[in-house]
């Protein structure tokens, strides 16, 4: 097996797009909307760190685009797990935020401890980071790939 | 030979080591594994200083979301709900000196506002700076199992070698925003006495601890990106005048960057618990102390007569009310408490937002203010302290200048 994976290159080189395209479509959000942001259908961006969270797309989607070439070559391989780990910090930390806003009951006297309608709060929409999330999770198969070929440590 | 070495200077050493490396240590061919380039990756600054930020964004929303868990979510109904009603009807002598030292105000709906011992005092480190202390531990303690802060060292040794420093100086910074105390400790290493010199009056300036970023969360979240940037802009430019005007070296330092290794959960788990008790034995005793000192100032009218003697220097040239002398005062002790005292004092956006950044800068809090005694000769502790002076009444006053050409002051 050579250095090159014509489905990893093409598949990340449309996911880095995507990542990239999504980050720009931020930064314009936060430029022009500021913490507000905006909403279509399931989809939401918006928050406190919004600007840094579409740099941060911005940069693993370039990340990606630049791991197309040899796709296979450990070097390249690492890029893109570089960008696959950026995208689950910042999804990971959207799914940890939902899960620590949606438990507590609220402040005011009078309220439950616990939020007895948490679950609702999971529901759409979501910010792109999510949806991204599942996506980015191919990078696993390929470095498995490797790693049961002896390539990999 | 070792004649030789004992004349050299710190940098021609390391030139030595240089040469005798090059001469026999031989590299050959050899296939990198996914961990070596993971490794090469995150300190190469175009893909490393991405990373970096995505990691410093991960930090940062884990740290923000467990503190509001705890305090918002449950602490805060905890004492204000519950707790304190409780004591402002159980404890005797209501309108008493001694109620109002253990109590506080008892108008006061929420612990912020009561300034009593038993209230603000207990509410404060255990409501709002015991979870943040957590949650920076917990990643910090993650990240160093790892391997990613050597890493994060070198990504960062060209930017402080601007003023100076080299990039071990992130450690001390990033442990300061735990405690300054470890912070403080943790410049040992550095070579010159100039370098530790700048890290430590940098570090007692500029870097609040992990305590005062949970305060500053529950006061004002919105602005807080502002104070860290306010914060960064000194740390640098004072760096760099330091770099300038204080004599001495600031030699080359070699740092081992290990492989990155997955993090054993038991060795997280220690340190956390470890650093985060020494922190509360540390804290707590102070707290209640700053709460009584400020309590026993207002009863017998010292608050008052401070508060008028430096009406002049806090509403002219810093531009906040004469009130925040109550924090001020407090922040000798505890800066944490001190920014925890400014919620029940009612102030404008921008005058909030100055007087966290005054409070920031204006003093060590007295356990980092010991050490620096300790670390540093006479000499470099006068002038850390006239450092720390003039950065006051040059923040402050610009400040204010600024709030005053934006017409929000």
């Amino acid at each position: 097996m050579g250095n090159r994976s014509t489905f990893g290159s093409v598949y990340f080189a449309i996911f880095g797009f995507m990542v990239l395209a999504l980050g720009i479509v931020e930064l314009v959000v936060v430029s022009t909307g500021g913490m507000e942001g905006a909403s279509w259908g399931p989809l939401e961006m918006g928050g406190m760190l919004l600007w840094w969270r579409a740099i941060i797309l911005v940069f693993a989607g370039l990340i990606y685009l630049s791991s197309v070439n040899n796709f296979l070559d450990v070097r390249q391989l690492g890029k893109s797990v570089i960008a696959s780990i950026m995208i689950w910090i910042v999804a990971g930390m959207e799914i940890w935020a939902r899960i620590a806003g949606s438990i507590p009951g609220g402040p005011e006297e009078g309220t439950p401890w616990f939020n007895p309608e948490f679950l609702a709060t999971y529901g759409p929409p979501y910010m792109p980071e999510i949806y991204l999330l599942p996506l980015s999770l191919v990078i696993l198969y390929f470095v498995g790939r490797r790693k049961k070929q002896g390539r990999l440590s | 030979m070792w004649e030789i070495a004992v004349e050299l200077t710190i940098d021609q050493r390391w030139d030595l080591v240089d040469r005798i490396a090059k001469e026999t240590i031989e590299v050959g061919a050899y296939e990198p594994t996914l961990r070596d380039t993971l490794a090469d990756v995150t300190v190469k600054p175009l893909t490393g200083i991405p990373f970096a930020i995505a990691v410093i964004y991960g930090f940062w929303m884990f740290f923000s979301g467990f503190a509001g868990f705890f305090t918002d979510g449950f602490f805060v109904k905890i004492f204000d709900v519950h707790f304190l009603p409780w004591i402002q009807s159980v404890f005797p002598g209501k309108g008493t000196w001694l109620y109002f030292i253990f109590v506080g105000d008892p108008s006061a709906e929420t612990c912020f506002e009561s300034f009593g011992v038993l209230t603000s005092g207990l509410f404060l480190p255990i409501g709002v700076v015991l979870p943040a202390i957590v949650a920076f531990y917990l990643v910090f303690a993650f990240l160093e199992d790892v391997g990613y802060l050597p890493r994060l060292a070198v990504l960062v040794d060209g930017v402080l070698h601007k003023i100076g420093l080299h990039g071990y100086a992130i450690i001390p910074t990033i442990l300061s925003l735990g405690c300054n105390v470890p912070g403080v400790t943790a410049c040992r290493p550095l070579e010159s006495r100039k370098q530790r010199f700048m890290m430590i009056t940098l570090l007692g300036v500029f870097i609040p601890c992990a305590a005062q970023i949970g305060m500053m969360e529950g006061l004002i979240p919105h602005l807080i990106g502002w104070v860290f940037l306010t914060l960064a802009i000194g740390y640098f430019a004072v760096g760099f005048i330091l770099n300038k005007v204080w004599p001495g070296e600031s030699p080359e330092i070699l740092m081992d960057v290990p492989p990155y290794q997955k993090p054993t959960w038991r060795n997280i788990g220690r340190k956390m618990g470890t650093r985060t008790s020494h922190f509360l034995m540390e804290a707590v005793p102070f707290f209640l102390l700053g709460c009584l000192i400020v309590a026993v100032m207002y009863l017998t009218g010292a608050m008052d007569w401070l508060g008028n003697a430096l009406a002049p220097a806090l509403t002219g040239v810093f531009g906040v009310p004469e009130e925040t002398v109550a924090p001020l005062v407090a922040g000798f002790l505890r800066k944490d408490l001190a920014i925890g005292l400014l919620g029940g004092i009612e102030l404008t956006t921008w005058q909030m937002f100055t007087s966290v950044v005054l409070l920031c800068i204006y003093f060590p809090c007295l356990a980092t203010f010991a050490l620096m005694l300790k670390e540093e000769k006479w000499k470099e502790f006068l002038a850390t302290m006239l450092v720390l002076v003039v950065t006051v009444f040059v923040f402050g006053g610009l400040l204010n200048l600024i709030g005053i050409g934006l017409g929000i002051a």
